[in-house]
């Protein structure tokens, strides 16, 4: 741990628990009801929670509270009293309550502020008037505990991810304080990010000089194979009414609230949630848990799917990232330069013919003049892509998996070989980035005629109808994914590409997203998806592509596929405990989606998410 | 040596290791004083000077400050050719409808080579500043309070991310509009519009948390010690006189000569 | 919901100062800045070929999209809503585009950005930041334009050109239509989306 400085040492009572509430209750303007109802509970120094909770019950507003955001930064009304390290937080300035606090946000791009790590990190110690002659010292302190020595000199534009979270870990440390408050740390990030994350977590808070508080919601994929063991040691549970449910040590209190919890449509530890979904407590490697789940997945592999013609082709394609990070091109943009439609209507794209030679002129963006090459990230993919048919596409981030679907969609010019196919749709990883319209009726309405009766069927498909009259703006993360995906559909062209469909989704959520996706194959698009979620991609794909070192190193089931450890070890792939032992036990991939359908059939999909449908 | 040396945006040349605030007074002095200079020949020979400067203590590539004559080149050009054509006065060509006088284009060249040296200058200086060094030296020295030194640093950041931002934007939309007949999605006003305000609004939600970061890493706690301190020595203060005493020297000795022009020749 | 303080609502969120600048504050001008900045930047790499092209008419044609140059500065007022806002976002925005864009202007769009920014705000400040109507905001991109067509037509030396009320008059118009009007389109679909609930803006519309 960095040691507290001799200039930030002044302190308030000791003795002062880490964080404690009585009574909160927060209320949003424009909102009739509280979104924290009545929180009492208090953090002791060295403490490690983790909060939990269903999506919208609050747990951001209550870590918002802690960093004083709400209400002095976010207009809110706050009632009841809140301390930090002893210090009242409704009569304390946010920045003066930075001294005991240490947080990391959830993105990534915003928890990083400056060009440079070292300054990034010196910047935190300036703020407190260290002297200048510690400060050096104190940044590899700070490094080494969260496994990042070697990032010391990087710019932060250059950081990925995960290492951008460590810095920024590094950053909440630094400072020496009295609570790390941690805001869904890894949830934007690969296995291997949320790996390196999650350990130096584990690394910095590991002596209890520290207290942590951790909001996450998926703790399935953050547990990881360790479990519930995992997992801080104190658990505190919010309802959907925003009031605290339960409080206790983790190991008790997660199997106590697990059917709750799992109704709401949380993503639960395995052992968790199997307990709820099967009523049977033993975890993954008892019998009696191991023959219910292979009495779910029945007898057979089913008739074999049969699929339609093919609707988008991939040959012997180079995949390039056409953009440079710094610079902008004069050039014609890509897409533009690369959608031509031939004479029957397909559409038909030349890498090689159009694309002219690389060049990084002009601009002072890029100030060196340097010209840069086309950094090719796959080649030699040959993909097919048919009528009614799912794939998904596996890889580390990074490894062009998102330029691959830019490439099929047209708006990226292949750096060699051609796509064949009618236009695909695609949905981007951030909804925002799509909106076109002003309400969330006109966002499926683009590119239609005006009231368009296909406008209402979709809304009413997708369970939008309650919200069409909304500013897409201010939907939840969940109904902002939603309305993109139905803003997709609603133009029925024959093939629909997918970026992290689910990323970020509650299990009701991501149910819903399934079932949409089901839906759209059934009605004969093919539907090619990028995804971390690997449950996800059990339950949904028929086939699976693993993209490793430049190349397409897998095609197949996601029996045959996920069953070669070292391919997807090689490819940055966790397989989650559950997932891992169904795909070894099981045959068919039809046995293993009818156990995970089963399970997923067990969440209360409540009134508005249509249920999952067999296959 | 330079603070942000690291980072490794500026080549190291006699004039990259000047202080930035130094070369950016230096620059807006001489640029406040050619607002007023109308005749051609002083800023001819401040462009002149300008450039030897730049060839001889900025190290920069000669493809780079070539290139970075384009816009300003263009816009010299613009200014002497309008004026030429469009002030009354002695004529000197005058062919219908172009009608050139000699007012016209004293005056004209007079500001487009006002441009000239105020963009000679002006590469020099961004050629050799590193922005974060510049801020940094913004705060020690001339007193820019750290809340918007980081700030801007932060705005930098951003701003190094928008490019790629604007891209996936670009793509995010165009997949939703209809294809043209020929094959091409539209770019017209109204979707460089609507780019532009996605741009906006997932840029200000940025910037929302970005706040929050920079407060929860205590910007604002009060006093605040500098951990590598931009430099100001001896170097910098001869490097103004110098270039001050320069300019004055030119002034001087064009009036000497009795070429100098105010801003009278305007009316 | 009505906005009425509670008691642990802190006073600085409902009486805040109009002269006062919060982090959040700043880093919203600052984001402004460097957004404009950048969607200037890209529109004056098609328009520099473009105006060369022109010739004497491109230079004429500019004066048509000066109005968009004066945005900012309305823009941060009616989201700020704090004394000097409109000053400091547009000198704000010339330091991104010179120092880290690399205008070729130099460093003269400081000073044309303090007087246009205080041209544009001036409307504003007479009201004491609380009307925010068509009127204003006409009225702030004529100043803004104005105040900043002095500047440019020294700079420039327009003064005694035949063109000169031509000029005036393109510039006025661009002022109005681009550097007024369109600002409060854009803070009202910005105000829409909820991305400034937690500015003045947001303040005044619970209120």
């Amino acid at each position: 741990m960095p040691r507290r400085g001799v200039s930030d040492t002044e302190m308030p009572t000791a003795a002062a628990p880490a964080v404690a509430f009585r009574d909160v209750t927060v209320t949003f303007p424009r909102q009739d009801r509280a979104v924290l109802r009545g929180a009492s509970f208090s953090i002791a120094a060295g403490e490690r929670v983790v909060l939990f909770g269903p999506s919208g019950a609050g747990k951001s507003t209550l870590l918002a509270t802690i960093t004083g955001v709400v209400p002095h930064s976010v207009i809110a009304r706050v009632t009841g009293s809140v301390t930090v390290a002893g210090r009242d937080t409704l009569a304390t300035e946010v920045v003066d309550l930075s001294r005991h606090l240490g947080v990391l946000p959830q993105d990534p791009d915003s928890a990083v502020c400056l060009p440079g790590v070292e300054q990034e990190l010196a910047f935190v110690l300036e703020n407190r008037a260290v002297s200048p002659a510690d400060i050096s010292d104190r940044i590899d302190a700070a490094l080494a505990v969260v496994g990042a020595g070697g990032l010391r000199k990087r710019q932060t534009g250059s950081l990925s991810g995960g290492e951008s979270q460590r810095v920024a870990l590094a950053a909440a440390l630094i400072g020496g304080p009295d609570i790390l408050v941690l805001d869904e740390p890894t949830s934007m990030l690969d296995a291997d990010g949320l790996r390196q994350v999650r350990d130096a977590v584990d690394a910095a808070t590991r002596h209890g000089t520290v207290a942590v508080l951790l909001v996450e919601h998926r703790l399935d994929e953050y547990a990881g194979s360790r479990g519930v063991a995992g997992l801080p040691e104190r658990c505190i549970v919010l309802g959907a009414d925003g009031a605290i449910t339960h409080d206790g040590p983790t190991a008790s209190v997660l199997p106590t609230a697990a059917v709750d919890l799992h109704w709401a449509g949380c993503w639960l530890p395995g052992d968790i949630e199997l307990q709820a979904a099967l009523g049977l407590a033993a975890g993954l490697a008892a019998p009696e848990v191991q023959r219910a789940l292979l009495a779910l997945a029945g007898e057979g592999c089913g008739a074999p799917e049969v699929f339609g013609p093919v609707v988008l082709a991939g040959h012997d394609l180079t995949v390039s990232q056409d953009a440079a990070p710094r610079a902008v091109r004069r050039r014609p943009w890509p897409f533009r330069r690369a959608a031509r439609t031939s004479s029957d209507g397909q559409m038909t794209r030349d890498g090689q013919s159009t694309r002219g030679g690389p060049t990084g002129n002009g601009g002072h963006l890029a100030r060196d003049g340097r010209a840069e090459k086309r950094r090719v990230l796959l080649s030699g993919v040959n993909l097919e892509l048919r009528a009614g048919e799912i794939v998904a596409v596996l890889g580390r981030n990074g490894a062009g998996k998102s330029s691959l679907l830019l490439t099929l969609a047209g708006l990226l010019a292949p750096a060699g070989g051609t796509v064949t196919g009618a236009r695909p749709g695609l949905v981007f990883q951030n909804p925002e980035h799509q909106f076109l319209g002003n309400t969330v009726r006109e966002e499926i309405n683009v590119g239609l005629p005006a009231g368009s009766e296909r406008v209402d069927r979709v809304l009413t498909e997708h369970g939008l109808g309650p919200l069409a009259d909304r500013n897409p703006y201010r939907l939840s993360g969940g109904q902002k994914r939603k309305v993109s995906l139905a803003a997709m559909l609603v133009h029925e062209r024959p093939s629909l590409l997918a970026d992290e469909p689910t990323l970020g989704l509650d299990r009701w959520a991501t149910i819903a997203t399934i079932a949409a996706f089901r839906r759209a194959a059934r009605a004969g698009r093919g539907i090619l998806l990028c995804s971390h979620d690997l449950r996800t991609v059990a339950t949904l794909a028929d086939r699976v592509l693993v993209v490793a070192d430049g190349r397409i190193v897998a095609d197949g089931s996601v029996v045959e596929v996920l069953r070669q450890g070292d391919l997807l070890a090689r490819a940055g792939i966790t397989v989650p405990p559950l997932l891992r032992w169904l795909i070894a036990r099981l045959d068919s991939v039809a046995q293993v989606r009818r156990v995970l359908d089963a399970l997923d059939a067990t969440v209360d999909a409540g009134a508005t998410v249509p249920t999952v449908e067999a296959p | 040596m330079n603070a942000s040396s690291a980072l490794g945006a500026v080549a190291p040349s006699p004039l990259a290791r000047r202080n930035p605030t130094v070369k950016l007074a230096i620059l807006f002095i001489v640029s406040l004083v050619l607002l007023v200079v109308f005749d051609p020949v002083t800023p001819a020979l401040l462009y002149l000077l300008g450039l030897a400067a730049v060839l001889g203590f900025a190290r920069l590539p000669m493809r780079t400050i070539v290139l970075a004559h384009l816009p300003f080149v263009g816009f010299a050009l613009g200014i002497l050719v309008v004026n030429a054509l469009s002030r009354p006065g002695e004529v000197l060509v005058d062919l219908p409808p172009i009608r050139v006088t000699v007012e016209g284009l004293l005056v004209g060249s007079a500001l487009a080579l006002r441009t000239m040296a105020i963009g000679i200058l002006s590469i020099g200086f961004i050629g050799t500043t590193d922005p974060v060094a510049l801020m940094t030296s913004l705060h020690q020295h001339a007193r820019l309070s750290a809340r918007v030194t980081f700030a801007v640093l932060a705005g930098y950041r951003m701003l190094q991310q928008l490019p790629r931002e604007w891209q996936v934007i670009r793509q995010a939309q165009s997949v939703r509009t209809p294809f043209r007949e020929n094959g091409a999605t539209r770019f017209g006003i109204s979707e460089f519009g609507r780019a532009a305000f996605t741009l906006l609004v997932v840029s200000l939600r940025r910037g929302e948390r970005m706040s929050q970061s920079l407060e929860s890493r205590g910007l604002g706690l009060g006093a605040r010690t500098v951990w590598r301190p931009v430099p100001l020595g001896p170097a910098d203060w001869l490097l103004l006189a110098g270039t001050l005493g320069l300019l004055a020297l030119v002034i001087a000795g064009v009036g000497t000569l009795g070429l100098g022009l105010g801003p009278g020749i305007l009316f | 919901m009505s906005a009425a303080p509670s008691t642990t609502t802190p006073a600085a969120a409902s009486a805040r100062p109009i002269h006062r600048f919060t982090l959040k504050d700043l880093v919203l001008i600052v984001v402004l800045g460097v957004v404009f900045g950048f969607l200037y930047w890209a529109l004056v790499q098609a328009w520099t070929g473009l105006s060369i092209l022109l010739g004497p008419a491109g230079d004429l044609a500019q004066h048509v999209l000066l109005g968009g140059w004066l945005l900012v500065a309305p823009i941060a007022v009616a989201i700020v809503r704090t004394r000097f806002a409109g000053v400091i976002a547009e000198i704000l925005a010339s330091v991104i585009e010179v120092v880290f864009l690399g205008s070729a202007v130099g460093p003269m769009l400081f000073v044309a950005a303090a007087i246009q920014g205080a041209g544009s705000e001036l409307p504003f400040a007479l009201r004491r930041y609380s009307s925010f109507g068509w009127g204003s905001y006409a009225l702030s991109g004529l100043l803004g334009s104005g105040f900043v067509f002095i500047f440019s037509a020294f700079r420039s030396g327009w003064f005694g050109q035949d063109l000169f009320f031509l000029r005036l008059g393109i510039q006025l118009a661009s002022g109005v239509i681009l550097g007024g009007l369109l600002a409060k389109v854009i803070v009202e679909a910005l105000a829409k989306t909820g991305v400034v609930d937690n500015y003045a803006i947001g303040r005044a519309l619970n209120a």
